[in-house]
C-alpha cells in the first residue's frame, strides 16, 4: 500500500466557548483529494469541528482552540499564521447559501478581483470556469448580470460552491450543504462533490448519513464534542470498532 | 498533482507560505483609523456626560441634595434667592403625564390602524406621514402653539390666558405621538404571523385577534413606546418654553390644567443665557439638568427592558427560556391592566376638562357600562364599534397634522417670495427677508455634519466590526443610548458652558456646529451600528472564506447593504439639526448680523431661533414668524421625504435579497 498524502492533520484539538468545553481532544487525518464527511447528531460540534479547519470561528469572539492543525507543514493555528492566506486556501460552503447580493458574476468575480486579478478577459474566463465546475453554467450563462438572489435554493448553493471554486483553494470545506435544499438539488450537489474530489480535497459535514455513505472516502462519527471514530466510510458503515457508532448508523438515536 | 495547481506551485510555493503574514499595511492603518474614530467618538460621549455630572453635583454640594431637589420655591434672583427645584420636577411630570394622557390611547389606535387596519396603499402613505409629525421642529410647534392653540383655550374656556399647562401637556402629546405610533406599530408588525393565523384558525374575528392576540404579543414594544415617547415629552424645551407661561408655581388645586407651569427643560432655555459663570444660580442649573438626565436615563433603561423582551419573546433565546416568558406574561397583565386604566382615566380627565367632575365621573361610569354591554354584544358588532373608534382615532391624528400644516402654509405662503428669501431682515425683523438665517442655519448644519459623520459612521464601524464583543462595548452602548434619548437643552447646556465659556471660544458658528454635532453623534452611531447589524453574518463569513480581509469585507460586502440606513440616518439627524434651537440658544445664535462671510468665530443667525426670537420678543412680526416657520418647515419636509424615498427603495431590494431560501 503506498503512502497516502494527507491534506490536513488534526492533532489535539480542544475548543472553549466561552467556559463550555465544546470540542475534545480531537485528532484526525484528512486524505488528499478525497471526500471525508463528518457525521453525528445535530449539536455534537460538527460544523464547530469544520470551521476550525479554515479559522472561521475567529470570528467568535468567545471561541478559544487549543490545537495543532497541519496543512502544507505549517501549522494553521500557529500565533503567526495568515488567516486571510489560510481561507484563500481553505474555501468554505456554508449551510445555508449565503451568496452576496449582487450579481451572479460579480458573486464569482469578487474573490479573484480580492487577490487581485483585474483583467477582464482573465475574470471572465474564471467566472466561466468556476461555473462549469459547479455545473451551473448552463442554466444561469444567459443572465450572468442578474442578481444571484433570483437563483433558485440549488442554484445559489452551487454558485457559493463555484464562488469558493474561483479564488483555487487547495480545499473545500462544507458544512451540511444540502441540508437546505430539495432532493433534486441535493443529488445535483452530491454528483458534483463526485466531480470535484479530482482536484479537491474535500470535507464535508453531513447529519444525513446516506448521504455521508454515497460520497464520502472516509468518514468520522462525532459525538458530543469527540470524535469517537474515524475511518475508511465502508467499514465505518459496515464493521465499526465502536458500539456508540455502530448504535447511531443503525439509526437507535441522533 | 492535479494540473490546475502546476503552475501555480512553481512560482509561489517558496513565498507562499501561511506563517508569512501578508504585508497588509493598509489593513492596519485603516484598523487604526477607525479606532481612533471610534475612541474620540466614546470619549466625547463620556466626556460630555462626565461634564455635566460634576457641574450638577456642585449644585448638590452647595445647597444640599433634598433642599435643592425638594425645595418648594425657585427665585433664583430674588433675595434671597431660592434654588428649589421641587416646582419645575413637578412642572415637568405635569405636562408629561398630561401629554401621556393624550398621546398614548391616540398614538396606540393609530398604531393598531396603520398595521392591522388600513390597507396596504394607506399604509404606504399614513406612515411617512405619521413620521413627519416627528420631524416638525419643535419651535414651529411652539409656534404653533403660541400663536393658534393658546389662543383658542383662552377664548374657548374664557381664561385670562392660555399659556398654561394644558397647552404644554397638548403640544407634546402631539410631539409624542409619532414615536408612540412608530415604536407601537413595528412591535404590532413583527408579531408574528403565525400568532394570528393560529386566531383566525379557530375562527376569532379580526377584532378579536388584534385585542387578544396581536396587542398583547407586542405589549412589550408598545409599553416601550409609551415610555420613549415620554421621554421625548420630558426632554423637549422650545415648544414647552413657547406655551406654559413659565411661571414657577405649583398648580393650585393640582388639577387646575389652565394654571401656568414651568418646566426644568423651560427654565434651562430661558435661565441659562444670563447666569453668572460659578454663581450657585450657574451650578444649579447644571442640577437641574442632571436631574433631568437622570429621568432620561430611568425611562431608557426601563424601555430598553421592555424593547429587549420583545426580542425574547419572538426569538427566545434557548437558555432563559422560561423563565423570561414566566416574568413577561404576569408583567404584561399588570401592563394591560395600566393602560386601561391610564386609558379610562385619560377620557376622565378629558371629560373633566370640557365639562366638570360630575359629568366626567358620569361619562367614566357610562364607558364602563358600555364596556361591559359590550362584552355582551356578538363579536362582530363589537369589532364595529372598535374599529370606529380606531379609525377616527387615526383621522383625528391626521387632521391635527393637517390643521398644523395648513395653518402654516396658508399663512405663510403670501409672505413666501423671492425676495423674503435673499434679503437681509429691516424693521427688526418684521420686514424684509430672511437671507442670513437660511444661511447661518446652513452653515451651522454643514459644519455639525462634517463633524459627527465621519467620527459615527467610522466609530461605528469599528464599534461593530472590530471591538470584541464583551463588557466595554455593552458599556459603549449603553452610555450611547442614553445620550440618544438625551434632551437637546442639554447639549446646549454643555455646549454652552465647555465650549463658550471654559474653553472661551464665545457664542459662535463653530461652537454652535460642535454643540449639534455632539447631539448627532449618538443618533449617527446608533443608526449605523443599526444598519452593519442588519447585514447578515452569513455575508460577512462568505466573504472572509475566500480570502477576503476584514477591511475587504466591510468596504465590498457589508457597507453596501447598510448604505440606505446610514443615508436615511444621516439625513434625519440633518432634519433634526435645522429644526433644533435649544443646542445653538446659547452657543451660536444671535438675532441679527449684517455680514453673511462665513467666520467660524462670530455668531450667526439661524431659521429656528430668529423664529423663536420673533414669535415671543417681537410684536406686530406675524407674517415674517408665519413666514419662517414655512421655509424650516418645507425644509424638513425635504429631507423627510428624501429619508423616505432612500428606506423605500431600500425596502425593495431588501424585498429581492430575501428572496432565497
Ligand atoms: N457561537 C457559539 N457560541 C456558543 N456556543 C456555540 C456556538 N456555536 C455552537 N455552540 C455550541 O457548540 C456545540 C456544537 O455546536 P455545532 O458545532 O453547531 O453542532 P453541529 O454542527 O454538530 O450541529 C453546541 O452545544 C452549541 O450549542
Ligand atoms: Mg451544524
Amino acid at each position: 500500500m503506498k503512502k497516502k498524502k494527507y491534506a490536513l492533520e488534526c492533532k489535539n484539538l480542544n475548543l472553549w466557548y466561552g467556559e463550555n468545553q465544546a470540542l475534545y481532544d480531537i485528532s484526525m487525518k484528512v486524505i488528499k483529494n478525497k471526500v471525508t464527511a463528518l457525521i453525528g447528531p445535530s449539536g455534537c460540534g460538527k460544523s464547530t469541528l469544520i470551521r476550525c479547519f479554515n479559522r472561521m470561528n475567529d470570528t467568535i469572539d468567545e471561541c478559544k482552540v487549543d490545537a495543532e492543525l497541519i496543512f502544507n507543514n505549517e501549522n494553521i493555528y500557529s500565533s503567526n499564521a495568515d488567516v486571510v492566506k489560510i481561507r484563500r486556501k481553505i474555501g468554505m460552503v456554508f449551510q445555508k447559501p449565503n451568496p452576496f447580493p449582487k450579481s451572479i458574476y460579480e458573486n464569482i468575480a469578487y474573490g479573484p478581483r480580492t487577490h487581485g486579478e483585474r483583467k477582464k478577459e482573465k475574470l471572465d474566463k474564471i467566472v466561466k470556469k468556476s461555473l462549469e465546475a459547479a455545473a451551473l453554467w448552463d442554466e444561469v450563462k444567459d443572465r450572468l448580470q442578474k442578481s444571484a438572489m433570483g437563483l433558485s435554493g440549488g442554484q445559489q448553493q452551487r454558485l457559493c460552491i463555484a464562488r469558493a471554486l474561483a479564488v483555487e483553494p487547495d480545499m473545500i470545506l462544507m458544512d451540511e450543504p444540502c441540508s437546505a435544499l430539495d432532493p433534486i438539488a441535493t443529488t445535483k450537489i452530491e454528483d458534483l462533490i463526485d466531480e470535484l474530489k479530482k482536484d479537491y480535497t474535500v470535507v464535508i459535514v453531513t447529519h444525513n448519513m446516506q448521504q455521508a455513505a454515497r460520497i464520502s472516502d472516509y468518514t468520522g462519527f462525532m459525538y458530543l464534542g469527540k470524535l469517537i471514530e474515524f475511518g475508511e466510510t465502508r467499514k465505518i458503515f459496515e464493521n465499526p470498532d465502536e458500539e456508540l457508532t455502530e448504535k447511531y448508523i443503525m439509526g437507535r438515536f441522533g | 498533482m492535479p494540473k490546475r495547481n502546476s503552475s501555480r506551485i512553481k512560482n509561489k510555493e517558496l513565498h507562499d507560505s501561511i506563517l508569512v503574514k501578508k504585508n497588509s499595511i493598509s489593513e492596519f492603518i485603516i484598523e487604526k483609523l477607525l479606532f481612533i474614530a471610534a475612541v474620540s467618538s466614546v470619549v466625547i460621549i463620556f466626556f460630555i456626560i462626565f461634564f455635566l455630572l460634576r457641574e450638577g453635583f456642585r449644585a448638590f454640594e452647595l445647597l444640599g441634595i433634598f433642599n435643592f431637589v425638594f425645595g418648594p420655591e425657585w427665585v433664583p434672583v430674588g433675595t434671597p434667592e431660592r434654588f428649589g427645584a421641587f416646582p419645575l420636577i413637578v412642572g415637568t411630570l405635569l405636562v408629561t403625564v398630561g401629554a401621556m394622557i393624550f398621546s398614548i390611547p391616540l398614538g396606540i389606535a393609530g398604531a393598531i390602524f396603520i398595521s392591522e387596519i388600513a390597507p396596504f396603499k394607506l399604509k404606504s402613505i399614513l406612515k411617512p406621514t405619521f413620521e413627519l409629525l416627528a420631524g416638525i421642529p419643535s419651535v414651529v410647534y411652539g409656534f404653533f402653539g403660541l400663536v393658534i392653540l393658546t389662543d383658542w383655550l383662552r377664548v374657548t374656556f374664557n381664561q385670562p390666558s392660555g399659556d398654561s399647562w394644558l397647552a404644554g401637556s397638548i403640544i407634546l402629546g402631539i410631539m409624542a405621538l409619532p414615536t408612540i405610533i412608530s415604536v407601537s406599530e413595528d412591535a404590532i408588525a413583527s408579531v408574528p404571523k403565525e400568532f394570528k393565523e393560529a386566531s383566525y384558525g379557530i375562527g376569532a374575528t379580526k377584532w378579536q385577534t388584534i385585542s387578544k392576540v396581536v396587542v398583547p404579543a407586542a405589549i412589550s414594544g408598545i409599553t416601550a413606546s409609551i415610555i420613549l415617547g415620554m421621554g421625548r415629552a420630558i426632554g423637549e424645551t422650545m415648544a414647552v418654553l413657547m406655551v406654559t407661561g413659565n411661571a414657577p408655581i405649583i398648580p393650585s388645586p393640582i388639577t387646575n390644567v389652565f394654571s401656568p407651569i414651568r418646566t426644568i427643560t423651560g427654565t434651562l432655555g430661558i435661565e441659562m443665557a444670563e447666569t453668572p459663570v460659578g454663581s450657585i444660580h450657574y451650578s444649579s442649573l447644571f442640577g437641574l439638568a442632571v436631574i433631568l438626565f437622570a429621568m432620561v436615563l430611568i425611562i431608557n433603561i426601563v424601555a430598553g427592558r421592555a424593547m429587549t423582551k420583545i426580542k425574547e419573546i419572538h426569538h427566545p433565546s434557548s437558555r432563559k427560556k422560561r423563565f423570561s416568558f414566566k416574568i413577561s406574561e404576569s408583567q404584561n397583565r399588570v401592563i394591560k391592566y395600566a393602560i386601561l386604566i391610564a386609558f379610562l382615566l385619560g377620557l376622565a380627565f378629558e371629560m373633566y376638562i370640557w365639562f366638570n367632575l360630575t359629568y366626567s365621573i358620569a361619562m367614566l361610569g357610562m364607558i364602563i357600562l358600555t364596556y361591559i354591554i359590550l362584552k355582551k354584544l356578538s363579536a362582530n358588532y363589537t369589532q364595529k364599534i372598535a374599529f370606529t373608534i380606531i379609525t377616527l382615532s387615526a383621522a383625528l391624528i391626521i387632521f391635527i397634522l393637517a390643521i398644523i400644516l395648513f395653518d402654516i402654509t396658508s399663512k405663510g405662503l403670501p409672505t413666501l417670495s423671492w425676495s423674503f428669501l435673499t434679503q437681509y431682515p429691516s424693521d427688526i425683523g418684521r420686514a424684509g427677508g430672511i437671507f442670513p438665517a437660511i444661511v447661518g442655519t446652513l452653515y451651522l448644519v454643514a459644519g455639525a455634519i462634517a463633524f459627527a459623520l465621519p467620527l459615527g459612521v467610522l466609530g461605528s464601524i469599528y464599534l461593530t466590526e472590530y471591538a470584541k464583543e464583551g463588557k466595554t462595548t455593552k458599556i459603549i452602548r449603553a452610555a450611547v443610548d442614553n445620550l440618544n434619548g438625551t434632551p437637546s437643552i442639554v447639549f446646549g447646556l454643555f455646549g454652552f458652558a465647555f465650549l463658550v465659556l471654559y474653553l472661551n471660544i464665545g457664542i459662535s458658528l463653530i461652537a454652535g456646529q460642535l454643540t449639534l454635532g455632539f447631539m448627532i453623534l449618538p443618533t449617527i452611531i446608533r443608526t449605523t451600528e443599526e444598519a452593519l447589524r442588519s447585514v447578515p453574518r452569513s455575508l460577512r463569513e462568505g466573504s472572509l472564506a475566500i480570502g477576503a480581509t476584514k477591511w475587504r469585507t466591510i468596504q465590498k460586502i457589508v457597507l453596501p447593504p447598510a448604505l440606505p440606513g446610514i443615508i436615511t440616518g444621516t439625513v434625519l439627524s440633518i432634519g433634526r439639526a435645522v429644526g433644533e434651537t435649544a443646542p445653538i440658544l446659547f452657543t451660536a445664535a444671535v438675532f441679527s448680523k449684517r455680514s453673511i462671510t462665513p467666520s467660524l468665530f462670530e455668531p450667526v443667525m439661524a431659521l429656528p431661533y430668529h423664529l423663536y426670537v420673533l414669535t415671543t420678543n417681537v410684536p406686530g412680526s406675524r407674517e415674517a414668524s408665519y413666514g419662517t416657520a414655512l421655509v424650516l418647515l418645507i425644509m424638513v419636509i425635504i429631507l423627510y421625504a428624501i429619508a423616505t424615498l432612500v428606506r423605500l427603495k431600500y425596502w425593495k431590494t431588501a424585498r429581492m435579497g430575501s428572496g432565497s431560501l
